[in-house]
């Protein structure tokens, strides 16, 4: 699995999407913005683009034939993705920690960017790679329909969480109000947001490699 | 001993299938596989390779079956699929070392061996290469990493005359010493008449015959005579073309009496193709 992971990273990725997360999470020094919007930035742009990259160098048939097991490929894909999203939401994470302190006294209508709230990115990128991955890997060939079907339902998760950040008094109170303050708390939706990340990893890479030893390749 | 025994393979599509391919390539021979366009190669390739699921049927490599030791096999055989190519952006150099990391017995003084052999730059992208280069390539990445099978589809289509011939060399040298073996598609018959031991062709998802070159070439004859004449052997015609002369056709040569005075020639492998897809045309 460590060589096709290589074998992406020094040829199938562009480097320039490793470039991305430092760019594009520098959107979170925009004071009070909807900061959902900036790992959604790697669903709306990095996987379509490296997943048409992939198609395009004919990926998929270069690698079934070279000595490698379906289960390997559908691994070391799995991780490539998961690398680039870890590397996203740290990294804003970094730049949201900057945010709070040179800009101390804001007041935010959408969610600030506390720990809580990445545990909300990080259930968002579960849904993410729960339906991308295993649609994807019905045919190992067609990324449009599954990122479609994926960003439509993260958008929706984020879409309403942000609508119950701002309509809902306990919601609101817990991520902007007097929750943010309290460490315990925010540490534990982060964690509760990284379990499920993985949980959601693991369920995707079992159905992805379901369906994927029924492909033929073609 | 077999490099390549492929055994009552079926597999079907909506408007397409094989139907119980099977033919056998001894180590250290060369066997080439014809057909027309949308006969049926690259689906057998592809079942060889274990790519495709056949329905039925198996392929045994080495003696042994695909389907079991797929990755165990891959280590010993190469491939070059003539007309897909893939990184083309990046320099071989690159792509060498990514590729290289997978195989157990990569040797880089057989592969600078045969960079330098072949001509090839390994600073050069894959879009800058020839399409006889990107075929020398993938032989030189199969070489070196000791392949033992090589399996081509349409390794030479899309090359001009002298770097076919060229290509040909090269395979007659690498099956010399009996260790490597060859099979590969095309539908340039010329290719073959130079350098295949065998010849296996397939038909509408169908194989036709699998033999010894000149036994494959000497079992059929063609047939000219004058009109009068088609009547005779109408019937046992594999299928025929009439003009304004006579007739030309290809008959099997068992079926054709040699003491008869239409006059016969062993035909091509072009003829023999071409007049089998004319059959496939009168009867549909």
């Amino acid at each position: 699995m460590y060589n096709l992971v290589i074998k992406d990273l020094k040829l199938g990725v562009n480097p320039m999407f490793f470039v991305f997360p430092f760019l594009i999470g520098a959107l979170m020094l925009v004071p009070g913005w909807i900061y959902f919007i900036v790992p959604l930035y790697f669903c709306w742009i990095t996987i379509p683009n490296m997943f048409s990259g992939y198609r395009t160098q004919n990926d998929l048939i270069f690698t079934t034939m070279m000595p490698v097991t379906r289960k390997d490929m559908v691994k070391a894909r799995l991780f490539v993705i998961v690398l680039l999203e870890l590397m996203h939401i740290v990294i804003a994470m970094i730049y949201g920690m900057i945010t709070l302190r040179i800009y101390p006294n804001v007041n935010y209508y959408f969610f600030a960017p506390h720990m809580g709230f990445w545990g909300l990115c990080f259930v968002m990128l579960a849904i993410f790679n729960v339906i991308f991955i295993p649609m994807f890997y019905k045919t190992a060939y067609k990324h449009g329909p599954a990122a479609w079907g994926a960003i439509t339902a993260t958008m929706v998760f984020a879409g309403i969480a942000q609508w119950l950040g701002i309509q809902n008094d306990f919601v609101s109170d817990v991520f902007n109000g007097s929750g943010a303050d309290n460490n315990v708390l925010q540490a534990s939706i982060l964690i509760v947001g990284i379990v499920i990340f993985i949980a959601f990893n693991v369920v995707a890479y079992k159905m992805a490699l379901k369906r994927f030893r029924q492909v033929e390749i073609k | 001993m077999l490099a390549l025994d492929v055994r009552h393979l079926n597999k079907s599509y909506q408007n397409f299938g094989l139907e119980n391919v099977s033919f056998q390539l001894e180590k250290g021979y060369i066997m080439g596989f014809i057909g027309a366009n949308g006969a049926g190669k690259t689906t057998t390739i592809k079942s060889i390779l274990n790519m495709i699921r056949p329905d039925s049927g198996e392929v045994h490599i080495f003696g042994k079956n695909i389907a079991e030791h797929e990755i165990e096999l891959k280590q010993d055989i190469g491939y070059a699929f003539g007309d897909i190519d893939f990184y083309t952006r990046s320099k071989m150099k690159t792509l060498t070392d990514v590729i290289k990391k997978f195989y157990t017995h990569w040797d880089d003084e057989t592969y600078y061996n045969y960079l330098r052999r072949f001509k090839l730059d390994e600073n050069k992208k894959i879009i800058d290469l020839s399409t006889g280069m990107r075929v020398k390539y993938n032989l030189a990445l199969a070489l070196s990493h000791g392949a033992k099978l090589l399996i081509l589809d349409e390794p030479t289509s899309g090359l001009d005359p002298v770097a076919r011939d060229d290509l040909l060399d090269i395979f007659q040298e690498l099956v010399m010493d009996g260790e490597i073996s060859i099979f590969f598609s095309t539908h340039i018959t010329s290719d073959l008449e130079k350098c295949a031991d065998f010849i296996t062709f397939i038909e509408n998802g169908k194989i036709i015959q699998s033999a010894e070159k000149e036994e494959f070439m000497e079992s059929y004859r063609l047939l000219n005579g004058s009109e009068t004449q088609l009547s005779q052997v109408r019937e046992k015609l594999i299928a025929y073309k009439v003009n304004s002369f006579g007739f030309t056709g290809l008959i099997h040569a068992r079926d054709f009496d040699s003491s008869s005075d239409i006059k016969a020639t062993t035909p091509s492998l072009e003829e023999i193709m071409i007049y089998f897809a004319k059959r496939e045309d009168m009867y549909v």
